[in-house]
């Protein structure tokens, strides 16, 4: 996988594999957190911090408030980027590189965002769901198959999110 | 405390005046806790976005939520600090806030 800056409206992701373009395929859908309690709290936490002194009832109004009227607003947020993203996985191109299949996509740059958003929120329900260890413990995590497609899906969004982050968002 | 004309003196209870003004006066910090799957440059990277903060200052707090486990990114009125709050959660760091002793 490649990730080139064309110009300023533009970024072309190139040389996908046919394995990363099914980690890619995979990528609206594994960023849904439903069923997954831990998820949730993590994507939508409480503003308070865990060890605030702060009164019981402006804590539970606080609380509230956050949940009635910012909470919706970060889910609409996270659904239009991740319809975004889904948009853009719609318009590849293949090409063939000896027997290989290789994909490439065009994407404005105003949707980097999007994308990285997208990304980031997989990888935290991917986390979550498959309870993957912290980077220190992925040599002592069990052999579960399941578990170890989950580490190479996240680990795959975190490169992409990297090259995003190093050649289109940092300014 | 205040004299009644006696030698008596009695606590003055804080009038609930006071207690909004110290309730709206106070300051609230920031903060982002540390979370295993955030990458460094992209907390960076959100850091020098949301706060306007240089690439060394935002190096520096990113790197204590790393190794401390927590960090105050910013300090100041309530109001803002919530805003600041929101924007942080809208880019999935794990934001928090709480008044300043």
């Amino acid at each position: 996988m490649e990730l080139v800056k064309n110009d300023d409206s533009t970024w072309t992701l190139s040389k996908v594999s046919e394995l990363e373009h099914l980690m890619l395929s995979r990528l609206p859908d594994s960023a849904d957190p439903t069923g997954c309690e831990e998820a949730v709290d993590r994507l939508y936490p409480s503003p308070i911090a865990p060890d605030a002194e702060i009164d019981g009832d402006k804590s539970f109004t606080l609380e509230n408030d956050w949940k009635e009227f910012i909470e919706p607003d970060l889910r609409s947020d996270f659904r239009d980027s991740l319809k975004v993203v889904a948009d853009d996985l719609g318009k590849s191109s293949m090409t063939k590189e000896g027997d290989l299949n290789q994909y490439e996509f065009i994407i404005p740059t105003a949707h980097a965002n999007h994308w990285c958003s997208a990304l980031n929120q997989a990888r935290i329900v991917i986390h979550h769901r498959y309870d993957l260890p912290s980077e220190d413990g992925l040599l002592d995590m069990d052999p579960n198959p399941e578990k170890w497609m989950a580490t190479l899906q996240s680990e795959i969004y975190g490169m992409l999110m990297e090259f995003l982050i190093k050649k289109v968002l940092w300014v | 405390m205040r004299n009644l004309g006696s030698n008596v003196e009695v606590e003055t209870p804080p009038s609930p005046e006071v207690d909004v003004l110290n309730e709206v006066t106070k300051p609230w910090q920031v903060m982002i806790l540390n979370d295993p799957v955030n990458l460094m440059s992209f907390v960076t990277l959100i850091l020098r976005r949301i706060f306007g903060y240089s690439e060394e200052r935002a190096v520096e707090l990113m790197l204590k939520v790393h190794y401390e486990g927590s960090a105050v990114v910013w300090t100041g009125e309530r109001e803002k600090a919530e805003l600041y709050v929101q924007q942080l959660q809208s880019h999935q760091l794990y934001a928090v806030m709480e008044p300043v002793d």
